[in-house]
């Protein structure tokens, strides 16, 4: 076993032990492995850098390397496509342990050597890390077991060195829960929180992204793909794009609304009109509502039939006829169930029911769902139209302290 | 279903033109409200110099030298200025703070040694900060041995178990007392003419006293601290290399300020004090500077304004430190953290505070003093970080098109030139006092 530290700028020696050069970097390529392997080392000679194949190295330890030849090749270095450069790109850099869920900053580099290739196995985040490197060499022993995060839970490295992105590393990272991605997307610089969103898939990407303030969000979305950007909006819930489109830039808003599918973009459309602390800034267009003259039976069959179920159907809202967004009653989920199918919904619903003007203060509605303990309250406009249900979730952002929100949980997506 | 679908898309459509048409009513104070969002880290950090070290210094530069330094207020301007704004705009491009930048571009040798000077440096002004509830509490009599201890154990309380932003405000309207010095300055009806050439004319020389004084001014005002502070709330504010030009505004108005606030200081304290022979010694000499503005009252009122100031630096110095140096080591970091998870963090923070309390309650502590020669070990430490912030805005690599142009780099070098000059220079007449005195 060996680190990176006690390698770099010991000597190259040839066949005859003669000192050529010193080891400038050692270069890995990653790809499918979970521990990529050693492709070769950056030599530096006189003010020069020079590629040193892995196939022309006999040794490599503590000492430094030697070299199967007495002819040294200077070819310069260029790096390659996939290539990582373990001191310049990897050490002192951020990266994300999937395994421990946190952000990390790389104090060491662990380099094993197995049938006959040497291999990244791990980075070393320890303190005795930290001090192996301060220390004079040979100062400090590495009897001492340390604590060494395995490679293979890298989830995603914060490398300024374009193109050399994990290929792996969106799977892994897609095994946590996206508040947690967030999360660690957030301690991250934008730059870098803004690639890891990047590199998930569309799904993970779009709740990912609903988890993170409104700035990160914006800004995002802004730097992203047109195409892609837009993909995702579709998938967000209605109220968190029309937020996030109500922050973009005016063209940049209007350019992903127009990109958007026709059902999604209208959804959010219809939500861009209202001042974010309004009622209707706060709602979401993702209902279920149900004419009056059906049955709960029929209700429960539609309900199960339903391409696409909004994340919030504890509450069905009934309205006049087929067609109509007139409210008349709300139906709970639960005493939905419970009835009898053959029942109509006019007998099971309750006509008495809070409701929230479009125009009203946030906080005031989201005070009243937290008071009358709902799950969600209806918006409606001035003939009574139901236009959009405002979710505990929003409500308690409004009225929960701010360092608290980031560790809520959405209930509804 | 699907007629009433079509219809929702028909509304959609139509507001989605209502938009476009530019109906939406909240355009204008959005982009007041995001202009208030982003002015702010500039002028916070630049105002924070005005805390118990800022205040003791200036106020012993007026009563000590008169107006015979005021002349270096402009340079200081805009070496402040410079500095600031080349951090504000590291923060924007590359989105990370000036710690992690300087592990990743230095490595791990560099880090050390530039975190050990910032906590040094921090240190020092943790410990002014907490010699400033001593005095500002001891002319209300309460005695220091029971204010300080009591204050870092609720400093201590409130930032790591509940919410120190709320009681941030409060300090921070008591603080704005120090504004009465502006009113002040006019009331002691200086001789603006004297004002008016110490200002222009710029005066030096090689006593200790002259020097010491200087070097503090430069710690005080150009603080390392601040400098890791406004580049990480750019970063926390999202700035981006867009939308830079806003905060790059705020950086100057807010230097500006915060200056003008000092010259008036100088300008109170020079007339109310240095013109009858008075020295500062204490706190009550500082408060008489306020006697114009607000005759009996000054004593008190100085109280309260050195105590807001100093309960809220207190509070978020050692917490910016213990970030930084988390930051740039790697560790776990956040308030939230126990000490089990967060060693490191919990430990340097904890530490800050302990020692700033145990060292403001030495019995017989020289308050003044001891707030001097802090800002002096500031400006001691200051070109360490100063050269670490030239040689990271000037990389390529990282700044890509916004590293330093050629006049600008020449105004940061000369800066980092001189305050470096100045700390040597200021270490051999302490080492060597008759070197060069009687050469003034």
């Amino acid at each position: 076993m060996l680190y990176l530290s006690q390698v770099l700028g010991r000597p190259i020696r040839d066949l005859e032990g003669e000192r050529v050069a010193t080891i400038k970097d050692v270069i890995v390529r990653l790809g499918a492995d979970d521990h990529p392997p050693v492709t070769g080392i950056v030599a530096r000679f006189g003010r020069r850098d020079f590629f040193l194949s892995r196939w022309r190295i006999t040794e490599l330890n503590e000492h430094g390397v030697r070299l199967n030849s007495d002819k040294l090749n200077l070819r310069p270095f260029v790096r390659r496509d996939g290539e990582v450069l373990l001191a310049r790109d990897v050490l002192d850099k951020q990266l994300i342990d999937v395994d421990g869920k946190r952000v990390v900053r790389v104090n060491d580099v662990q380099l094993i050597e197995a049938a006959g290739d040497w291999r990244v196995t791990g980075a070393d985040v320890s303190l005795q890390g930290l001090y192996r490197r301060l220390a004079p060499a040979g100062f400090m022993g590495t009897r001492k077991p340390v604590e060494v995060l395995d490679w293979a839970d890298v989830g995603y490295l914060a490398t300024d060195a374009a193109t050399v992105q994990l290929k792996s590393s969106s799977d892994k990272l897609a095994r946590l829960h996206p508040v947690e991605i967030a999360r660690l997307a957030e301690a991250l610089s934008y730059h870098h929180g803004s690639e890891v969103v990047e590199s998930l898939d569309d799904e993970t990407a779009a709740e990912t992204l609903e988890e993170m303030p409104s700035e990160r969000q914006v800004r995002i979305l802004g730097d992203m793909d047109e195409e892609r950007a837009a993909d995702i909006l579709e998938l967000m819930s209605p109220d968190e794009a029309a937020d996030v489109l109500g922050d973009l830039p005016e063209e940049k808003a209007e350019e992903l609304l127009g990109l958007m599918e026709d059902e999604e973009q209208a959804d959010v459309a219809e939500l861009l009109p209202y001042e974010d602390d309004t009622a209707g800034g706060l709602m979401t267009t993702e209902f279920v509502t149900l004419p009056r003259e059906l049955t709960v039976g029929e209700a429960l069959a539609r309900l199960r039939e339903m391409a696409e179920t909004p994340n919030m159907i504890y509450y069905l809202y009934v309205v006049e006829r087929e067609g109509s967004w007139k409210l008349v009653g709300v139906i709970a989920l639960r005493s939905l169930i419970l009835a009898d199918p053959a029942m109509p919904l006019a007998e099971v619903m309750r006509t008495e029911f809070q409701m929230a003007h479009p125009d009203e203060a946030a906080d005031e509605v989201a005070q009243r769902i937290a008071e009358y303990n709902l799950l969600a309250l209806p918006v409606l406009d001035e003939t009574g139209d139901i236009l959009g249900i405002i979710t505990v979730d929003d409500a308690m952002e409004i009225l929960l302290p701010k360092d608290w929100r980031q560790r809520l949980p959405r209930l509804f997506g | 279903m699907a007629e009433s679908r079509a219809a929702v898309i028909a509304t959609g459509r139509r507001l989605l033109r209502r938009r476009g048409r530019g109906l939406k009513p909240s355009a204008g104070w959005r982009k007041i409200i995001a202009y208030l969002a982003i002015l702010g880290p500039g002028m916070i950090a630049a105002s924070a110099g005005n805390d118990a070290g800022g205040i003791a210094t200036f106020a012993a530069v007026g009563a000590e030298q008169g107006y015979r330094l005021l002349w270096i207020l402009i340079p200081i301007t805009i070496s402040l200025g410079l500095v600031q704004e080349m951090c504000a705009r590291m923060g924007a491009v590359t989105g990370k703070g000036l710690a992690d930048l300087i592990r990743e571009r230095f490595g791990v040798r560099w880090t050390a040694f530039v975190m050990l000077a910032l906590l040094i440096a921090n240190a020092g002004v943790t410990v002014s900060e907490f010699v400033g509830i001593a005095a500002a509490t001891e002319l209300f009599g309460v005695p220091r041995f029971v204010s300080v201890p009591l204050s870092a154990i609720g400093i201590w309380w409130l930032v790591v178990k509940s919410s120190y932003q709320r009681v941030e405000r409060a300090f921070l309207l008591m603080s704005l007392v120090f504004l009465g010095y502006v009113v002040s300055a006019f009331l002691a009806k200086p001789d603006w003419s004297a004002v008016a050439v110490g200002l222009v004319k710029p005066s030096f020389s090689f006593e200790y006293t002259y020097l010491f004084t200087f070097v503090a001014v430069v710690g005080t005002t150009i603080s390392p601290y601040m400098q890791v502070y406004v580049q990480s709330s750019v970063v926390e504010k999202g700035v981006t290399p867009e939308n830079y030009g806003r905060t790059k505004m705020d950086v100057w108005v807010g230097t500006i300020l915060a200056i003008l606030v000092v010259f008036f200081i100088v300008i109170s304290t020079s007339a109310t004090l240095h013109e009858h022979g008075l020295h500062i010694e204490s706190a009550a000499d500082a408060a008489r500077a306020l006697e114009p503005f607000a005759g009996p009252y000054a004593e008190k009122l100085f109280a309260i304004g050195l105590f807001g100031a100093s309960m809220l630096a207190a509070g978020v110095l050692p917490l910016a430190t213990a970030y930084s140096i988390s930051e740039a080591l790697g560790f776990e970091k956040g308030v939230s953290r126990s000490f089990r998870e967060a060693p490191i963090f919990l430990g340097v923070f904890t530490f800050l505070i302990a020692v700033g309390a145990a060292i403001a309650v030495i019995p017989g502590l020289p308050l003044i003093r001891v707030l001097l020669v802090t800002q002096v070990i500031n400006g001691l430490l200051l070109p360490i970080i100063l050269f670490a912030i030239l040689k990271l805005v000037n990389d390529r690599e990282l700044m890509g098109t916004h590293v330093n142009g050629p006049l600008y780099n020449l105004g940061a070098w000369l800066t980092a030139l001189i305050v470096t000059l100045l700390s040597l220079l200021f270490i051999l007449v302490s080492l060597f006092p008759n070197l060069l005195s009687g050469r003034s």
